[in-house]
């Protein structure tokens, strides 16, 4: 019973909103196209007049993206199987194992995510100074490795699935270890992957742990050696290197979340709105 | 029997159960201590301390740390600037994420692509869309030029004013949560029971009437959850002020507190003097999240 005219203005609506919260990507994407004198033009084109592909080759070459690109990759997939791993374990036990007192055990595990990052940088730096990990990989994968939110995704998981199933894995005399692998773990892919996913963007994208335990060139991730770029570039800015550069950071993310678009958003909405 | 001897009995039946959850537990549960428990103990420990480095070792020196801190121009100046950061960037990206998820509940074809665009912002790496922000909001190189063009006018200079640099950082952060926030307004408005809203129709009720007293009712646990998770999101801004401001133009005109934090820690080196804003900083986002649960009981619908 819909008007055209109320479906041409929700169309109307729906473009320029959605329009406006990619500007920003879209401005990158341009920008990192232009050649410098069109960056600086006045007022500033909508594209490119001429296209620079070759802008993307000469910021891989204005720092040391591959060695970025390699820290962000080792540390981020690394950080994300030991969190999952460590996790799907946790998840499990105390959702199928009987221990007692597991409920205030579990608990105390949720509640490290109200506790802020921020509290635990400090003495966390302090930690890994004393133990030598400053400036190595460990730095960037052990301490973000403890992360709760996994366990509470898989925890929630395995509460969904029937119980016959744990009873019917014992009757065939399997152990927790096989019925974790075996029985619970193909139920869970989809879970699986949201956590992983939710994982492995955190650390991409993050910036202030990176920051603080890494001080050598080498052993810089992708935005730390993003905003090092912008600073250490000589007599100005150069926009199109830095915009390029940036898509190399947000690249990976984009082609991930494409590829895990429902699980992704099924996996981050999945704690508000389970009741 | 004695409670002794139950507990033998217990452990013999259970041992192997037990035994295995242990061994399920204990790796992931070392790591929480050792980088998430242990952290906590030390921070208190190291707030009253005084430990600027390279300096070997702490000096204890009560609560120096915390009288200081209350003193400190600064401190007050940046807990103001995150408190407007997060009350005007959690109120507002809700605002515009329920009107955009309302948006894209509409039967429209090419909704997937719709709802891509929405989201780049909470996928698109802060740091590097910090960088972007600076060159959109120039008032030269970016788009607004056009609209101070179109006006006559010459655009302020965002990033280089004292009383603006602060809205520009509010307006990244709204950008960047109106997105996040628009994902779940669209899931909970498309698990909603279709037939609460067939009937309304039927009894003649107004789009507005079933707007402010059906849908928005049955929303409050998403705005709830989002005011919870947006104000834990946002207390913590870092990135935007690092690559954008630092603080600037004028130190802290645009700072906020996990900034500030930052600068105290890493900057002028004070280990001690920066684990009590750390300290004083958990007190206040835990007081906050305690009042929020409070309060949900008399506003939000359902529940346990």
């Amino acid at each position: 019973m819909e008007s055209r005219l109320s479906k041409a203005g929700i169309y109307a609506a729906l473009v320029a909103f959605t329009g406006l919260m990619a500007l920003p990507f879209f401005w990158m994407f341009i920008t990192a196209l232009k050649a410098p004198a069109e960056i600086i033009q006045y007022p500033p084109a909508w594209w490119p007049r001429e296209i620079h592909w070759e802008n993307f080759l000469d910021a891989w070459r204005a720092a040391p993206f591959g060695r970025f690109y390699f820290n962000s990759i080792l540390t981020a997939t690394a950080a994300t199987a030991l969190q999952v791993g460590l996790a799907v374990f946790m998840a499990y036990a105390f959702a199928v194992i009987r221990f007692p007192g597991k409920s205030a055990l579990l608990l105390i595990v949720i509640a490290t995510m109200m506790i802020p990052d921020e509290l635990k940088l400090i003495p966390n730096f302090m930690l890994l100074r004393k133990l030598g990990w400053i400036d190595t990989y460990w730095a960037l994968i052990i301490p973000p490795a403890a992360h709760a939110f996994p366990v509470l995704v898989l925890y929630y998981h395995f509460k969904t699935l029937p119980k016959s199933l744990w009873e019917a894995a014992k009757l065939d005399g399997a152990g927790h270890t096989a019925t974790l692998l075996r029985v619970a773990l193909p139920l869970s892919k989809p879970m699986l992957i949201a956590a992983a996913l939710v994982a492995f963007v955190g650390r991409w994208n993050d910036y202030l742990w990176p920051l603080v335990v890494t001080n050598r060139e080498s052993m810089r991730t992708l935005p730390v050696g993003l905003a090092y770029l912008r600073d250490s570039q000589e007599g100005g800015i150069q926009w199109n290197l830095l915009m390029a550069g940036s898509l190399f950071v947000i690249m990976p993310v984009l082609i991930l979340y494409v590829l895990g678009q429902r699980h992704f958003v099924e996996g981050i909405t999945r704690g508000a709105l389970k009741g | 029997m004695t409670g002794l001897e139950r507990a033998r009995r217990a452990w013999r039946r259970n041992r192997g159960e037990w035994l295995t959850f242990v061994a399920f537990v204990t790796p992931g549960l070392f790591l929480f201590a050792v980088f998430t428990y242990w952290p906590i103990v030390y921070s208190a420990y190291l707030s009253l301390t005084r430990w600027n480095l390279p300096a070997p070792t702490a000096t204890f020196v009560g609560l120096d740390n915390y009288t200081r801190l209350f003193q400190d121009e600064s401190f007050w100046q940046v807990l103001a600037n995150t408190v407007v950061y997060v009350v005007c960037v959690v109120t507002a990206a809700q605002v515009l994420a329920f009107a955009l998820a309302m948006l894209l509940n509409q039967r429209v074809k090419g909704r997937t692509f719709f709802r891509a665009l929405a989201f780049t912002p909470y996928i698109t790496t802060t740091a590097a869309a910090a960088l972007a922000w600076i060159l959109l909001l120039d008032p030269r190189l970016g788009p607004l030029s056009f609209v101070y063009n179109l006006t006559d006018t010459e655009g302020p200079h965002w990033l280089a004013s004292s009383s603006l640099a602060l809205w520009a950082i509010v307006l990244v952060g709204i950008w960047r949560e109106t997105g996040f926030a628009a994902l779940f307004f669209l899931a909970g408005l498309q698990g909603l029971p279709r037939e609460c809203f067939e009937s309304a129709r039927i009894d003649g009720a107004s789009r507005w009437a079933v707007l402010r007293h059906i849908t928005l009712p049955l929303m409050t646990p998403v705005i709830f959850f989002l005011s919870i998770t947006g104000t834990i999101a946002a207390v913590k801004m870092f990135d935007t002020v690092a690559i954008m401001t630092e603080g600037g133009p004028v130190y802290p005109a645009s700072s906020t507190y996990v900034y500030h934090l930052y600068r105290v820690g890493f900057r002028d080196f004070q280990m001690g003097y920066a684990s009590a804003f750390a300290v004083v900083f958990f007190g206040l986002t835990m007081a906050f999240a305690v009042a929020q649960f409070r309060a949900a009981e008399r506003w939000v619908y359902g529940g346990d």
